[in-house]
């Protein structure tokens, strides 16, 4: 596969890997992200490509995962990676970011970027098509696009594009009063079509991630022919067939002999819902009942290690999960108070307590060690008396009482929250935690003046700052605030150069630590098991699995 | 126990209204903007007052139309039936080792109170009903499962029926079960082997077997029996840990997934199915009351 035309980036991109400026993984992160099919890239990084799909793999066989079959009514609007494991077997994205942090096209062959980031031309692989026979068209990837960026479809994927493909207006009817508002394409030429197997996205502004975006979780490619309805045995572009669906029970997929790319190993694969408790997860593999499991909670790993023939396969990622306050609410809106919770936490103490020393030290600027801007500062770790004088000064000489929101699932989170609030205890500050069920929590995270609340993973660190510290932004849970920040992250997002855009992150980063309204210990390994005799799994940083690269060895 | 189930349904309904939250929320997730969740209300008659849709779910309630699982989506008839059988195989096996052993033990240790069989039924009693059920599941499974080997770990049957699937749910219920049962029984028996008439038919010189048999089993099991009736309502509900512990698709894992999923429909039906059996039970063992005990009989 050749590149039509170079990215203007890429001859620089290549002399910084040339003097060692960035790294390996870095060039091929920063040169898919520019439309260099991931094969290339390797080899200009002068690396072995790594097969994605393994070829010396047994054919046939089935095999039996445990994981949560949630309900689906229309995959565009699932909001969890478990309906996604199953439905990415039968439909496809537009891309794929791999298990190192790498994103390839899937029905894309290419990408290709403006220089100001605002023009995204992408094309269509060939051979790309529909298991009914259909080639896979432009026309089909737009119709999708549209679709989730409709409101009335309800997909999420709307929130993460409204920036640069979106526009508000207001549609002239009244709700209590005020104008409804709603959102449509900032211009007609937004989704362009240029040829059968090549469309455009003209932006609004500058994106950086949009490959990234593309293989958000909802966003499928559908056939606009079923209009979106889910059942088993719709149409797809995908390798396997669903074969049955039955929410709360199992979800059984079966290779297809239509699929337009390489056959799958497997000849079916069936999902089987053990229920949201961990111990159920363990015990079905312990007897046996199933190959592997979704996750494993790190309460369960030493269980899972001591069964005889699993193997245990750990990711490091940028999951994370945060203390934030409300920053324009007393008393987090004081900076003091907002430093003295911070520098009452040692963060490795709670990783060895509650991750049994596996993970990443959190440095309170959610930028990750494994996203490629990140920039090492200073360390900021606990300083007790510190704590304690900020607080004084800040009007709390004997202390302060808080109260604090969290979830009792995953087990880690309250485990985290419980620990930070002892070390909190020992600075002056005497929290309460207030432990929600998952689903009322999810109603008021954005709500409550102070909550421990889990992100997922995302590739780019800039994709973090920007959805959840930007000023104004829908899932600001913090109500952080701070044009100085807000200016500098529209800056970041504008530079392809890491080197030069970790300059600008440093600040981003100094910024979040001094004053961002987070108090943040670390940064997540996920891990799994599964019998040694599946072959070709990797765990992926956000617990995707890709059915086609497994296989199993034959008993 | 129309009225009951009136009063329920209603109550239930205004409560869905109170919790925090709304529905669009958990259907199209955290990360949904608040103007998808207005479209999606619109679009799923939410956005009619609650007393409109309490009215109009009851009315097609009452006519056998039961509505869709938001949660399953699947009619909430063949939802419930399916989890209602499931249920049903449980306590059905839960019985048949409850029974027997509960009273034979109750029995056995209530005939000569204060002799070493009684202190050995009582200390086993109370050891194995102080253990929760979400203890005991943890500690059977440990050694049925991790440690020899012998049984599944989780009760799915989705491959069909299996009794081996179905050893440790029962075993964790009759372990927690029996001995509550066993000690009232062994109560009763010891209360009615001190009744002057068991002395007398003693002294008589009545075969013991017979006294037993005869004259004391019959006052002595009307506590326990009137207990097992309200057995088969607590284990409706009662029977969540285990059916959650080892996924087994049960009615009460249903009532549970069905109030975290705030699946309306769903929970309203599974409640009126409460209310029923509730009140079933309670008449069946008003009626057995009845045949154990004459002086209840008219005259």
């Amino acid at each position: 596969m050749t590149v039509s035309r170079e990215h203007p980036y890429l001859p620089q991109l290549r002399q910084q890997l040339g003097c060692g400026r960035i790294d390996r993984r870095e060039f091929l992160r920063t040169a898919t992200l520019l439309g260099v099919a991931a094969g290339t890239a390797y080899v200009m990084a002068d690396l072995p490509a790594p097969a994605r799909a393994q070829t010396n793999l047994p054919k046939g066989g089935k095999i039996r995962i445990g994981m949560h079959v949630q309900e689906i009514k229309d995959p565009q609007t699932i909001s969890w990676v478990e309906p996604s494991n199953v439905l990415h077997s039968t439909v496809q994205y537009l891309t794929v970011t791999d298990q190192n942090n790498i994103t390839h096209g899937e029905l894309l062959e290419k990408w290709e970027a403006s220089e100001d980031l605002k023009t995204w031309t992408l094309t269509i692989r060939k051979e790309a098509a529909w298991r009914s026979g259909r080639p896979f068209t432009a026309d089909d990837a737009i119709w999708n696009i549209k679709r989730t960026l409709n409101p009335k479809t309800g997909s999420s994927v709307l929130g993460l594009m409204k920036g640069y493909m979106l526009e508000e207006y207001a549609t002239g009817e009244q709700k209590d009063g005020k104008p409804v508002k709603s959102t449509r394409l900032w211009s007609d030429n937004a989704i362009e079509k240029v040829d059968d197997k090549t469309f455009r996205l003209n932006c609004k502004a500058a994106q950086l991630a949009v490959p990234e975006h593309l293989f958000h979780y909802p966003f499928f490619m559908l056939d606009p022919a079923e209009n979106g309805t889910f059942k088993p045995g719709m149409n797809g572009t995908g390798p396997f067939e669903i074969v049955a669906y039955n929410v709360g029970q199992n979800a059984v997929v079966r290779a297809s002999k239509s699929y337009w790319g390489k056959p799958p190993n497997l000849d079916e694969v069936e999902f089987i819902d053990l229920g949201t408790d961990s111990g159920a997860l363990i015990a079905a593999m312990a007897s046996g009942q199933v190959d592997g499991v979704y996750e494993v909670d790190f309460s369960e790993l030493d269980a899972i290690k001591a069964i005889p023939d699993v193997v245990v396969h750990p990711v490091t990622t940028a999951q994370t999960a945060v203390a934030r306050g409300k920053y324009d609410q007393k008393p987090f809106s004081d900076v003091r108070v907002r430093q003295a919770l911070k520098l009452a936490i040692d963060q490795q103490k709670l990783i060895d307590i509650v991750f049994r020393g596996t993970g990443t030290i959190g440095e309170h600027h959610s930028v990750a060690p494994v996203h490629p801007e990140y920039a090492k500062l200073p360390m900021v770790g606990q300083d007790i008396p510190k704590a304690r004088q900020l607080l004084a000064e800040a009007g709390f000489p004997d202390g302060i009482q808080l109260e604090i929101v969290c979830k009792p699932t995953p087990a880690w989170e309250l485990a985290s929250v419980t620990v930070m609030t002892e070390m909190w205890k020992a600075a002056g500050i005497n929290v309460k935690i207030n432990v929600m069920p998952p689903a009322s929590f999810w109603e008021v995270w954005q709500k409550v003046p102070f909550g421990y609340t889990a992100w997922a993973h995302r590739p780019l660190g800039v994709m973090v700052l920007g959805l959840a510290y930007r000023s104004g932004v829908p899932w600001n849970e913090s109500s952080y605030a701070n044009p100085e920040f807000d200016d500098l992250l529209t800056q970041a997002e504008g530079i392809l150069d890491p080197d030069k855009r970790r300059v600008v992150m440093a600040k981003l980063e100094q910024i979040l630590q001094e004053d961002g309204p987070i108090v943040q210990p670390l940064w997540r390994v996920v891990q799994t098991g599964y019998h040694k005799r599946v072959k070709g799994f990797r765990m992926h940083p956000s617990q995707y699995i890709f059915l086609d690269e497994l296989a199993v060895e034959k008993v | 126990m129309l009225v009951t189930m009136f009063a329920a349904s209603l109550l239930l309904f205004l409560l869905f209204e109170l919790m925090p939250g709304d529905v669009a929320l958990s259907e199209l997730g955290p990360y949904s903007t608040p103007e998808q969740r207005d479209l999606w209300l619109l679009a799923n008659g939410y956005d009619r007052p609650a007393i409109v849709r309490y009215f109009d779910w009851l009315g097609h309630f009452l006519i056998g139309q039961w509505g869709e699982s938001r949660l399953f989506l699947v009619p909430v008839v063949r939802i419930t039936w399916m989890r209602l059988e499931n249920t049903a195989i449980l306590g059905f096996w839960f019985f048949v080792f409850l029974i027997p052993l509960s009273l034979g033990m109750g029995v056995l240790a209530g005939m000569r109170e204060g002799s070493w069989l009684d202190r050995a039924v009582s200390g086993i009693c109370i050891l194995t009903t102080s253990v929760p059920p979400f203890a005991s599941t943890v500690l059977v499974s440990a050694v049925f499962v991790f440690h020899l080997h012998l049984l599944p770990g989780t009760s799915t049957m989705l491959d069909g029926f299996s009794y081996a699937q179905l050893v440790m749910p029962v075993l964790v219920l009759v372990l927690y079960d029996f001995g509550y049962i066993a000690r009232i029984t062994r109560a009763a028996m010891a209360d009615v082997m001190a009744k002057p008439y068991i002395r007398a038919a003693i002294l008589r010189g009545l075969p013991y077997r017979r006294i037993i048999f005869r004259h004391a089993l019959r006052n002595a099991l009307i506590a326990p029996f009137t207990l097992l009736m309200l057995h088969v309502n607590w284990l409706i509900a009662g029977v969540i840990v285990v059916e959650y512990f080892f996924a087994f698709k049960g009615f009460g894992s249903l009532i549970l997934e069905a109030s975290l999923g705030k699946d309306l429909y769903l929970l309203e039906a599974c409640t009126m199915i409460t209310v029923v059996m509730a009140t079933l039970t309670q008449t069946i063992s008003d009626l057995g009351y009845l045949a154990l005990n004459p002086r209840m009989r008219p005259a």
